[in-house]
C-alpha cells in the first residue's frame, strides 16, 4: 500500500495513517520520527520488530500503578524523554491485532496533547507479511526534552457519570454509544474466568441504547483498516451514528473502544467522540447503573 | 494433550476470546481423584498459550492428582516461567491453571451430587 492508497480510501483525515513503505523509507529519520510498538501479546516485540522502533506497552507503560488511571503528566514526560520523544515528534505506532492496542496508545498520548501521531495501517501483521527487515536490537535515543504537559481528559474520555449524562440524549436519538465487545457480552452472555471472577462483572448485558459493532469490523483481514465509505456503511448505516451527534465508545476495559475511537475520530472525521475506558468492568458492576439486554 | 475430548466428564472455557486469551479444558476423571484425561484447546497471546501448554504438561508428567492441582500456587508457577517474562501480564499467565481448577471443582461437585443421587441423598 502506497500513501496514494490510503489518500484512494477516502478518510477524513488521511494523514492519520501511513503505509508500510513510508515506515519503511522513514524509519531511519530517527530524529524526527519515532515508531513505537504497541501489543497485547507483549512478548512480540521481543521477538522481532521494525527496525528503530520502541515498546511502550499499555499496561507497564501507561498506567498509574496504583489508581485505576493512566500515567500522570510527569510520569508521562519522563516516559517521552526515555524514548527520544519530544513534542515535535511524529510518533507512528503499530501492533498487534488490527493495531488494536496501538490505537490505545495512540489515545493515551492524545489525553497529553500529543499533536504527531499515526498509526501505520496494516501492523505488525502486514509489515511480516511484506517479508520487511525484523530487528531483535533494542534501541537506544539520546534523551529528549519533553516539559510536563498538561492532562486534559474531557475532550476524548467519558467518565461513568458522562454516560450516565448521555442516556437521555441516546434516548431521544441525539447521541451515539456504541459497545464493540463481542455478540455474546453485548447480549450478557458473561464469559469469565473461574478463579478470576473479578476480571468479569456481576451483571451482564450492554449500556441502554448502545449499538454493536465488534470492533474489528472496522479491520481487513490484513490488519488494514476498511475504507472510509465501508465504515461508513458499517457505523452509520448499520448502527445508525452520526457525525453530528456526540458518541461515546466503550468496551470491556476501553482498549478495543479506543480503536473505535480512532477510526470514527480521525478516518471518518468525527468531531466529538469520547472513549469509556471504564467500560463494561465499571458499569456492570455499578450499583443502579440501567441495563440492557 | 492439546485438542477436544469427545468423552470429557467436564468441559470447561476460561478468559474470554476477545482479550488475552482464551482456553476450553476438557478433563476425564480417574479413580481415586486422579485424571484419566486432561486436554485443552484455546487461542490467545504467546503468554497465555505457552504457560497453559507448561502447566498442562507439568501435571501429567507429575501424574498430579486432582488435590494436588488444587494446591498448586498461582505465584510459585509465575515465578517458575520467569517474572521478568511474564511482567504485567500474571492473568495470562494463570488462565491455563485456573480454569483447570475450575474444571476440577466442577467435576469434583458433579461427582458429590451423582454419589447423593444414587444414595437416594
Amino acid at each position: 500500500m502506497t500513501e496514494q492508497e490510503i489518500q484512494e480510501k477516502g478518510y477524513a483525515n488521511p494523514d492519520a495513517l501511513v503505509s508500510t513503505q513510508w515506515v519503511a523509507e522513514n524509519l531511519d529519520d530517527t530524529e524526527n520520527v519515532r515508531i513505537v510498538e504497541s501489543d497485547e501479546d507483549v512478548l512480540l516485540y521481543d521477538i522481532g520488530h521494525v527496525p528503530n522502533a520502541v515498546k511502550i506497552d499499555w499496561v507497564e507503560d501507561l498506567n498509574d500503578p496504583l489508581m485505576r488511571d493512566y500515567l500522570d503528566p510527569e510520569h508521562f514526560a519522563s516516559l517521552m524523554a526515555e524514548k527520544g520523544i519530544s513534542p515535535d515528534t511524529t510518533v507512528v505506532f503499530y501492533g498487534d491485532r488490527n493495531n488494536w492496542w496501538a490505537t490505545y496508545a495512540l489515545w493515551v498520548f492524545r489525553l497529553f496533547g500529543h499533536e504527531n501521531v499515526k498509526v501505520m495501517d496494516g501492523g505488525r501483521v502486514k509489515w511480516e507479511a511484506e517479508g520487511r527487515e525484523m530487528s531483535q536490537e533494542t534501541p537506544s535515543f539520546p534523551n529528549a526534552q519533553y516539559p510536563t504537559p498538561q492532562r486534559d481528559d474531557s475532550k476524548i474520555r467519558a467518565f461513568r457519570e458522562d454516560v450516565m449524562a448521555h442516556l437521555e440524549k441516546v434516548r431521544s436519538s441525539e447521541g451515539g454509544l456504541i459497545d464493540v465487545r463481542s455478540p455474546g457480552e453485548y447480549r450478557g452472555e458473561l464469559l469469565h474466568m473461574p478463579d478470576y471472577p473479578q476480571e468479569g462483572a456481576l451483571r451482564g448485558g450492554h449500556i441502554p441504547g448502545a449499538a454493536n459493532v465488534p470492533w474489528a469490523r472496522a479491520a481487513n483481514e490484513d490488519g488494514t483498516f476498511k475504507n472510509a465509505q465501508e465504515l461508513r456503511e458499517i457505523y452509520e448505516g448499520e448502527a445508525g451514528l452520526s457525525p453530528d451527534e456526540d458518541t461515546i465508545a466503550y468496551c470491556r476495559i476501553g482498549e478495543r473502544s479506543s480503536h473505535t475511537w480512532f477510526v470514527l475520530s480521525y478516518l471518518l472525521g468525527y468531531d466529538n467522540v469520547k472513549n469509556y475506558d471504564g467500560s463494561w468492568t465499571e458499569w456492570g458492576n455499578t450499583v443502579r447503573a440501567p441495563i440492557e439486554r | 494433550m492439546e485438542g477436544v475430548q469427545e468423552e470429557a466428564d467436564v468441559v470447561v472455557p476460561g478468559g474470554s476470546p476477545e482479550c488475552g486469551g482464551s482456553v476450553v479444558v476438557y478433563l476425564k476423571g480417574g479413580d481415586d481423584g486422579k485424571i484419566e484425561r486432561l486436554s485443552w484447546t484455546g487461542q490467545g497471546d504467546t503468554i497465555s498459550m505457552g504457560a497453559t501448554s507448561i502447566v498442562l504438561e507439568r501435571i501429567l508428567d507429575e501424574g498430579l492428582s486432582m488435590e494436588e492441582i488444587l494446591e498448586m500456587d498461582y505465584e510459585e508457577f509465575v515465578d517458575s516461567l520467569g517474572r521478568e517474562v511474564i511482567g504485567s501480564r500474571r492473568r495470562h499467565a494463570t488462565l491455563g491453571l485456573s480454569t483447570i481448577k475450575g474444571a476440577i471443582r466442577i467435576y469434583q461437585r458433579k461427582s458429590r451430587s451423582a454419589v447423593k443421587e444414587r444414595a437416594g441423598g
